[in-house]
């Protein structure tokens, strides 16, 4: 005859608590990142999803008439409208003048003000001010300096006998005019993470060097610039998903003119969205800029594993 | 019994309750924010409550630059207002799609409503057939606005006194602009807001072009390198240029600061000039080979199509735009309606601006033709810019320009 299970055990057994510790940390978690993941889900991958969907249709916002078309929008973009690929040469060479000159800026003011001295704290604030400036007060005061004859700009370089350009009405300067009026908005935030990357490089390395023998140049390319690669990386990263993004500047500025000469892709998803009112048109375009944004970071991530094997 | 009488007590009160005497709010948006505009437009708002018990409108203002995208975004977004005001470039395309709706029905029923009064050319961009979409509430001619200090300084007659004699054409424009700037420390003259190279192309390009008999496009052919636009716009160019007498693009010559001897605006920028602290006047645009071409430009009511009170609002309509309330809005917009056009209390209704002068504007609302305009202005406008953009540069070849213009713009025509 066996023995009967204890009526005690059988009950304590049953009555187990669900909220067990490994469940109720395991639910303060979602809570602690439910707020983000709320807003991730209903502002992000919501819209991101939604586009897809209108990317594949022809969508008129004023008439509400919809159609599906396929991947009509995206043939359309690629091979038909010639608009398309002026854009993507305007937005690529935008970002080839303003990726370089920011990084190389940012380094070259990191480097000077990255050690303690007298008025270090004074350039830094200076040269960050512009970062937290409005962007709308940045662009009509370089509008108005860069007039033609009677611009500030020109009435300096006059000062040293340079008949400076019409910068805002000439194709070729408006573009150099916008790509560096924008650097030395932006170039603040990225001075201040190379500063921080380089006050964590022990000074032991340096010194170091120097018993060694090397000099300065030689500290920097050798010992310097490699510790800073993974910075430099995540700013090569964050400036080019920039630059390609860029639209304010060019909608203040020149409103992709002249001659469409600064007609950069977000601009150009903007005035098919919301002047022409082309939903499905601007969606596509809308995802052909995700897909170049998404294809630039892999290949940096996959340049800098490369380099660090 | 008892129980049946109750329930149809209670069912007339309901139905009492929800007829007639249910509230019913108008939403109309408009891109003004000034108080007086607003006391004004609520001040006809309470009349019309005053025979439609129950029914209120609230204004809701949008800023002109974002008026046309956000107003989409609500007719789209299922949060569509009843009615609102219109610029006179995107009631085509509102036509065109079908969001707006055909008011004749409920203006030709209105007792005492009189269409005709409408002045025809002012009514133009409004009506397709016997449909009218829209109805101006606002007709505004482009007025030279001049610096009569400059031309005294210049020992020149003021282009009202010219355009008296009769003397006040093309040429002469081109003459004393060219004088103003040589005698004074300013331009000659200065495209409307100074926009006339940007957002403002065919508002600086259209007065002479109308002048010189030409066209911007008529019956999907482009006018812009026909023999008159080029005549007009070589002549302008070279004002730029050669002359040196009109603000060149790039640069700033604001006329209400004194950067400029002339400029051409509408008379609601005459609010600006008890602070410009100079002398000055209104006058014609100058007449050219075609003789006198005023412009007007026009802001209209339209009830859109998705409006939850379409009826209502096309009655609210007829009520803001007939003579009695026309007459109110003079004060602010001027009127297309002829019987106020033709009155004295309109011609004396600027505190600002002579008698004189105002017959002169009332003759251009009567006289005067829209900017062109079509269902594809936003991608005729797109088009056109870079196009326009190197028809501006010093060394532009005038006609090549223009052709190239018309070969952007022939695929939207």
């Amino acid at each position: 005859m066996g023995t009967l299970p204890d009526s005690d055990t059988t009950a304590r057994a049953s009555r187990a608590p669900w909220l067990t510790l490994r469940r109720r940390e395991a639910i303060e978690g979602w809570l602690f990142v439910s707020p983000t993941l709320i807003g991730f889900l209903i502002f992000f991958l919501g819209p991101l999803i939604a586009v897809v969907f209108y990317s594949l249709s022809e969508w008129n916002l004023l008439s509400q008439k919809t159609t599906y078309v396929g991947l009509a929008n995206y043939a359309d973009a690629l091979t038909e409208n010639p608009d398309f690929w002026h854009v993507i040469r305007n937005s690529v060479f935008f970002a080839a003048g303003l990726v370089p000159m920011n990084m190389a800026l940012a380094l070259a003011l990191a480097i000077s003000l990255s050690r303690p001295g007298k008025g270090v704290v004074f350039f830094r604030t200076v040269f960050f001010a512009p970062v937290i400036t409005s962007a709308v007060a940045w662009a009509i005061v370089w509008k108005f300096l860069l007039q033609g004859e009677a611009g500030a700009v020109n009435q300096m370089l006059a000062q040293v006998g340079i008949d400076g350009p019409n910068w805002l009405r000439e194709p070729n300067w408006a573009m150099v005019a916008v790509i560096v009026t924008r650097v030395i908005k932006m170039v603040g935030l990225n001075m201040i993470l190379y500063i921080a990357a380089l006050q964590a490089i022990p000074r032991d390395y340096e010194q170091a060097a120097r018993l060694e023998g090397a000099s300065g140049w030689q500290i920097f390319r050798m010992v310097t610039w490699p510790l800073l690669a993974p910075t430099t990386l995540i700013i090569m990263v964050i400036t080019t998903i920039g630059s390609f993004k860029v639209f304010d500047h060019i909608y203040l500025m020149t409103g992709g003119g002249p001659e469409n000469g600064t007609l950069v892709l977000a601009y150009y998803i903007y005035e098919q969205a919301f002047e022409f009112f082309n939903i499905g048109y601007a969606s596509a375009l809308a995802m052909i800029m995700f897909v170049i944004v998404l294809s630039l970071t892999i290949v940096q991530l996959l340049l800098r594993q490369k380099g660090s094997a | 019994m008892t129980k049946l009488r109750t329930l149809s007590t209670a069912g007339a009160m309901i139905a009492l309750l929800s007829g007639p005497l249910a509230a019913q709010e108008l939403r109309f948006t408009v891109w003004t924010g000034n108080d007086a505009h607003l006391a004004m437009l609520n001040g006809i708002a309470d009349s019309f409550t005053a025979t439609h018990p129950g029914v209120t409108v609230k204004y809701e203002t949008i800023p002109a630059g974002d008026y046309v995208q956000k107003l989409t975004f609500q007719l789209a977004g299922g949060n569509p207002p009843d009615l609102g005001w219109m610029f006179e470039n995107s009631i085509p395309t509102f036509i065109a799609a079908g969001a707006v709706r055909d008011l004749a029905p409920t203006l030709t029923s209105t007792e005492g409503y009189d269409v005709a009064d409408f002045s025809e050319p002012a009514m133009g961009l409004w009506t397709q057939g016997d449909s009218i979409y829209g109805v101006p509430f606002s007709t505004s001619p482009f007025m030279i606005y001049f610096n009569k200090d400059m031309f005294d300084a210049a020992g020149l007659e003021d282009p009202l006194t010219l355009a008296a004699k009769g003397e006040w054409d093309m040429e002469k424009f081109r003459e004393v602009a060219k004088a103003l700037s040589e005698a004074n420390d300013a331009y000659g003259f200065e495209f409307k807001d100074g926009q006339g190279y940007d957002s403002r192309i065919m508002h600086a390009i259209m007065p002479p072009i109308r002048a010189y008999g030409g066209f911007a496009w008529q019956d999907g052919e482009c006018g812009f390198n026909k023999p008159e636009a080029v005549a007009a716009l070589t002549m302008l160019h070279e004002m730029v240029f050669a002359d040196g007498s009109i603000v060149p693009p790039g640069e700033q010559g604001d006329y209400f600061s004194g950067g400029s001897a002339m400029t051409i605006n509408q008379i609601s920028r005459a609010s600006k000039m008890p602070e410009a602290g100079f002398n000055w006047g209104i006058a014609p645009l100058p007449t050219g080979p075609a003789g006198a071409a005023p412009i007007i430009g026009q802001a209209g009511l339209a009830v859109f199509s998705e409006s939850k009170n379409p009826e209502l609002a096309a009655e609210f309509i007829a009520h803001m735009t007939n003579a009695e309330n026309v007459a109110v809005m003079a004060q602010f917009f001027p009127p297309a309606r002829k019987s106020v056009l033709d009155s004295e209390a309109f011609i004396n209704a600027n505190a600002l601006i002579p008698a004189e002068q105002m017959a002169n504007v009332s003759a251009a609302i009567e006289e005067g033709r829209v900017l062109p305009s079509h269902e594809r202005s936003p991608q005729i406008d797109a088009a056109m810019k870079p196009r326009f953009d190197a028809f501006w540069r010093a060394d532009a070849d005038v006609a090549a320009s223009l052709d190239a213009v018309c070969e952007a713009i022939k695929g939207e025509l």
